[in-house]
C-alpha cells in the first residue's frame, strides 16, 4: 500500500481524538531536531475549527475490541493498514522540518492484544527518539490493560500520556465498549501519576470521554471529572460529542454531534480548574444538565445574585473570579491597578476587560453602569440570552477550548 | 507647540536616542518619524537630532530596567502609526513614576504600549505556527513571511533553537529583509546586500507537501465543519504562504 493510503485511512481514523494540545514541555535540544515550547503551538486550523498541532495518527486501524461506537471496531468492514515505525519517523521528520507540525500523537487499535501494542508503540517513539534524534514533542496512548513496566518504558520517551476513559460510567462501557473495564483504565492511570517527574511524561497525562453516546447527565459527567483529575492529577478531560459513525440497537440515533452541551462542558471544566467551583456549585441533583441559554457561570451568578454586584475596587480575587466575563488575568490586572489608582469604568474599558457581560454584576466605585432598577435576575438574564444567541448562530467561540491550554 | 517632525534613522538605538533629546530639552513633539518612511510636505519642517557619541540604550536599561524596554522594543517593532509619540509619552510618565509605571494602566500611554507588545508577541506565536518551510536542492529550508509587525528576529532565534542542524532562509517580504542561519550563526541581511536567490524545490519537497495536504483534509471531522471557526484562529492575511490553504484562497 503506498504511504499516501496508509496516512489517509490512519488519520481519519485517528481525527475522532479531542486533544491536539503540545504544551506543557520545554524539553531542550540536544543536536537534534526540536524542542518543546511550553505554551504549545497551533501550527494550521482544520475546517472544522480544531487546531492541528500535532500529527495525529494511529499506528494501526486494526483492532482485536469490537467496541461499538469505535469506527475501527473488528466487526466493521473498512480497509485496515499498518505503519512501520520506520514510515511514522519519516513522516514526523519531513512534517516537522518544514515546520507543519510541532510533534507526534500516536494512538493506535490493539494488535493481538495490550501488551503486544504497546511494545510496538515504544519501538516507534523509541526509534524517533533514539535513531532520528527527534526532541520535539510526543504524545502517546497508554493501552489500559498493558503491563506496568511498559507503560513506565513509554512514559520515559514521551511528553504526555493519555488513557481514554471512552465513557463517563462503568454501565457505559459494560454496554459499550464490553473489551473495557475502568479498573484497568484507572490502574493505568495511576501508573502513570506515580512515576511523573522532569524525564517521565513532563507535560503530564490527559484523558477523554464521548459524551452522548450513553445516558449519563451532566451532573455524572462533571462528578467523574473531578474525582479523576483530583485522583489522578490529569492535565485535561477531554469531552468529545457522540459521533454517529456506526448503525447499532445500543447506540443512539442523533443526526448532529451534540456541540453545544460538549461546550457547556468544557466552560464547566474550566471553572473546576482555573476559578475554583466545585461541581456541587454548578450542578445538583435537581439541577443536573447545564442551562443551554447561558453558560455556567453567569447560570451560577444568576442563581447567587445575592453576591452581587461586587465592588471592582474592594472584592477579593476569588470573588473578581466569580463575575461573568471576568477570568484570571482581568482579575490580576485589576489588583495590580488597584494598589494605585481607583478604578472606574471608564478604566476597565481602557485595560481591555470586556465589559459585555461583567457590567451587570460590578459596580466601580458604587456606581452602577446604569439605574439600579435593572438589576433584577429577569432583565439580566434576557440581555444575557440575547447576546449569547448571537454566540450560538455563529459558534464562534464553540471550538475555542481545542486550542492550546 | 511647533510644527517639527523629529527625525530619525530606523534603528532602536537611535529612536531612544531622540526621545532622550526631546525629553532632556523639554520638548513636547507632535510627531516623530523614521526617515524612511518619511514624507516631506509644505507644512512642517523635519528635524533630526545630531548623533553623538552617547549609548542611549545602555542610559535608557540602566534607568528604566529590563522589562521596559523589552516593552519598549515590542512597540519599535510593531506597525502602530503613531509608536514614536506613545513611547515618548510613555517614558515621560516612567520618568515621573519609575516603579508603578506598568500598573498605570488608566494611562492612554501605558495601556497603549502593554497592548501593543501584547499583540506584536500574539503575532509571534502564531508565525512559530504558521510559518511554513520548503526544501531546496542542496537540502536547505526556505520560508517566506509577510507579517504585521518586524518579527523576523524572534522567529530566526525560535527556529535556531528548534532546529540547531538545519541551514535555513527566512525572508520577510514586507520588509525586504532576510534571515540566514547556516548551521552556526545567524545572520540578517537587507535585499540589497543579497544577490538574486535562485530555489529549485527538492526532489521531495512536492511529494511531502502533497502528504501534508491530505493529512489536513482527512484530520476533519465533516460533521462538525465550522469554517468560521478556522478563520478567526487562522485569519486570511496568514494563507498566503499557508500549503495546505492554498487551493482556498
Amino acid at each position: 500500500m503506498e504511504l499516501k493510503e496508509k496516512l489517509t485511512i490512519l488519520a481519519d481514523s485517528a481525527k475522532y481524538d479531542a486533544s491536539c494540545s503540545s504544551s506543557g514541555s520545554d524539553r531542550k535540544n540536544e543536536s537534534g531536531l526540536g524542542n518543546g515550547a511550553i505554551s504549545g503551538i497551533c501550527h494550521s486550523f482544520s475546517n472544522d475549527g480544531r487546531c492541528i498541532s500535532l500529527l495525529k495518527i494511529l499506528m494501526t486501524n486494526c483492532c482485536v475490541f469490537d467496541c461499538k461506537y469505535c469506527v475501527n471496531r473488528k466487526s466493521n468492514h473498512v480497509k485496515r493498514a499498518i505503519f512501520t515505525p520506520e514510515e511514522i519517523c519519516e513522516l514526523t521528520i519531513s512534517f516537522y522540518r518544514r515546520n507543519y507540525i510541532e510533534g507526534l500523537f500516536l494512538s493506535s487499535g490493539i494488535l493481538r492484544n495490550p501488551d503486544y501494542t504497546m511494545e510496538k508503540l515504544i519501538e516507534t517513539v523509541s526509534l524517533l527518539r533514539h535513531k532520528y534524534h527527534f526532541s520535539g514533542y510526543i504524545h502517546a496512548k497508554a493501552i489500559p490493560g498493558a503491563s506496568d513496566c511498559l507503560v513506565k518504558k513509554l512514559g520515559v520517551l514521551v511528553d504526555r500520556l493519555s488513557i481514554n476513559t471512552e465513557l463517563p460510567s462503568e454501565s457505559g462501557l459494560k454496554l459499550l465498549a464490553p473489551n473495557k473495564q475502568s479498573k484497568k483504565i484507572e490502574h493505568t492511570m495511576s501508573v502513570v501519576k506515580q512515576n511523573r517527574s522532569r524525564v517521565f511524561t513532563p507535560a503530564g497525562q490527559s484523558t477523554q470521554m464521548i459524551i452522548g453516546a450513553t445516558k449519563e447527565t451532566d451532573y455524572n459527567i462533571m462528578s467523574k471529572s473531578s474525582d479523576l483529575y483530583q485522583r489522578y492529577d490529569l492535565k485535561r478531560v477531554f469531552y468529545s460529542a457522540y459521533i454517529s459513525v456506526n448503525k447499532d440497537k445500543l447506540l443512539p440515533t442523533l443526526e448532529l454531534p451534540p456541540l453545544k452541551r460538549e461546550h457547556r462542558l468544557y466552560q464547566a471544566d474550566f471553572l473546576l480548574r482555573f476559578y475554583h467551583y466545585q461541581v456541587d456549585d454548578l450542578l445538583d441533583r435537581e439541577h443536573q444538565n447545564f442551562n443551554v441559554l447561558v453558560d455556567p457561570k453567569v447560570d451560577w451568578a444568576l442563581r447567587h445574585l445575592n453576591e452581587f454586584p461586587k465592588e471592582i475596587n474592594q472584592a477579593s480575587y476569588y470573588d473578581l473570579l466569580k463575575v461573568p466575563g471576568i477570568g484570571p488575568t482581568s482579575a490580576k490586572k485589576i489588583i495590580e491597578s488597584r494598589k494605585i489608582f481607583t478604578i472606574t469604568f471608564q478604566d476597565l474599558k481602557k485595560m481591555g476587560i470586556s465589559l459585555k457581560r461583567a457590567k451587570y454584576f460590578i459596580l466601580c466605585n458604587g456606581v452602577y453602569f446604569a439605574s439600579k432598577d435593572i438589576f433584577q435576575k429577569d432583565f439580566i438574564e434576557k440581555n444575557l440570552v440575547l447576546e449569547g444567541r448571537e454566540l450560538t448562530s455563529t459558534q464562534g467561540r464553540q471550538l475555542s477550548l481545542f486550542g492550546n491550554e | 507647540m511647533n510644527n517639527f517632525v523629529y527625525l530619525y534613522e530606523d534603528s532602536f538605538e537611535e529612536l531612544l536616542y531622540t526621545l532622550y533629546y526631546l525629553i532632556q530639552n523639554k520638548i513636547r513633539p507632535m510627531n516623530i518619524q523614521s526617515e524612511s518612511t518619511y514624507v516631506a510636505n509644505l507644512f512642517d519642517s523635519p528635524f533630526k537630532v545630531k548623533q553623538t557619541n552617547f549609548s542611549s540604550y545602555d542610559y535608557f536599561i540602566k534607568r528604566f530596567g529590563k522589562e521596559i524596554m523589552g516593552l519598549a522594543r515590542d512597540v519599535y517593532l510593531s506597525s502602530h502609526e503613531k509608536k514614536e509619540l506613545i513611547l515618548y509619552y510613555f517614558f515621560v510618565n516612567a520618568c515621573k513614576y519609575p516603579d508603578t509605571i506598568l500598573q498605570r494602566r488608566n494611562l492612554k500611554c501605558v495601556n497603549a504600549v502593554l497592548n501593543i507588545s501584547h499583540y506584536v508577541h500574539r503575532e509571534t506565536h502564531k508565525m512559530k505556527g504558521f510559518l511554513r518551510f520548503q526544501e531546496m536542492k542542496n537540502g536547505f529550508l526556505y520560508a517566506k513571511i509577510e507579517t504585521e509587525n518586524f518579527i523576523l528576529f524572534a522567529l530566526a532565534y525560535h527556529f535556531k533553537k528548534r532546529m540547531p542542524m538545519e541551514n535555513f532562509v527566512i525572508q520577510d517580504m514586507k520588509r525586504g529583509v532576510y534571515a540566514f542561519y547556516d548551521t552556526k550563526n545567524l545572520y540578517f541581511l537587507n535585499e540589497d546586500q543579497v544577490k538574486e536567490l535562485s530555489f529549485d524545490f527538492s526532489e521531495q519537497e512536492m511529494y511531502m507537501e502533497e502528504l501534508w495536504k491530505t493529512f489536513f483534509h482527512t484530520i476533519a471531522i465533516p460533521e462538525r465543519e465550522n469554517r468560521k471557526c478556522q478563520r478567526n484562529f487562522m485569519p486570511k492575511k496568514y494563507w498566503k504562504y499557508l500549503i495546505e490553504m492554498e487551493e482556498i484562497s
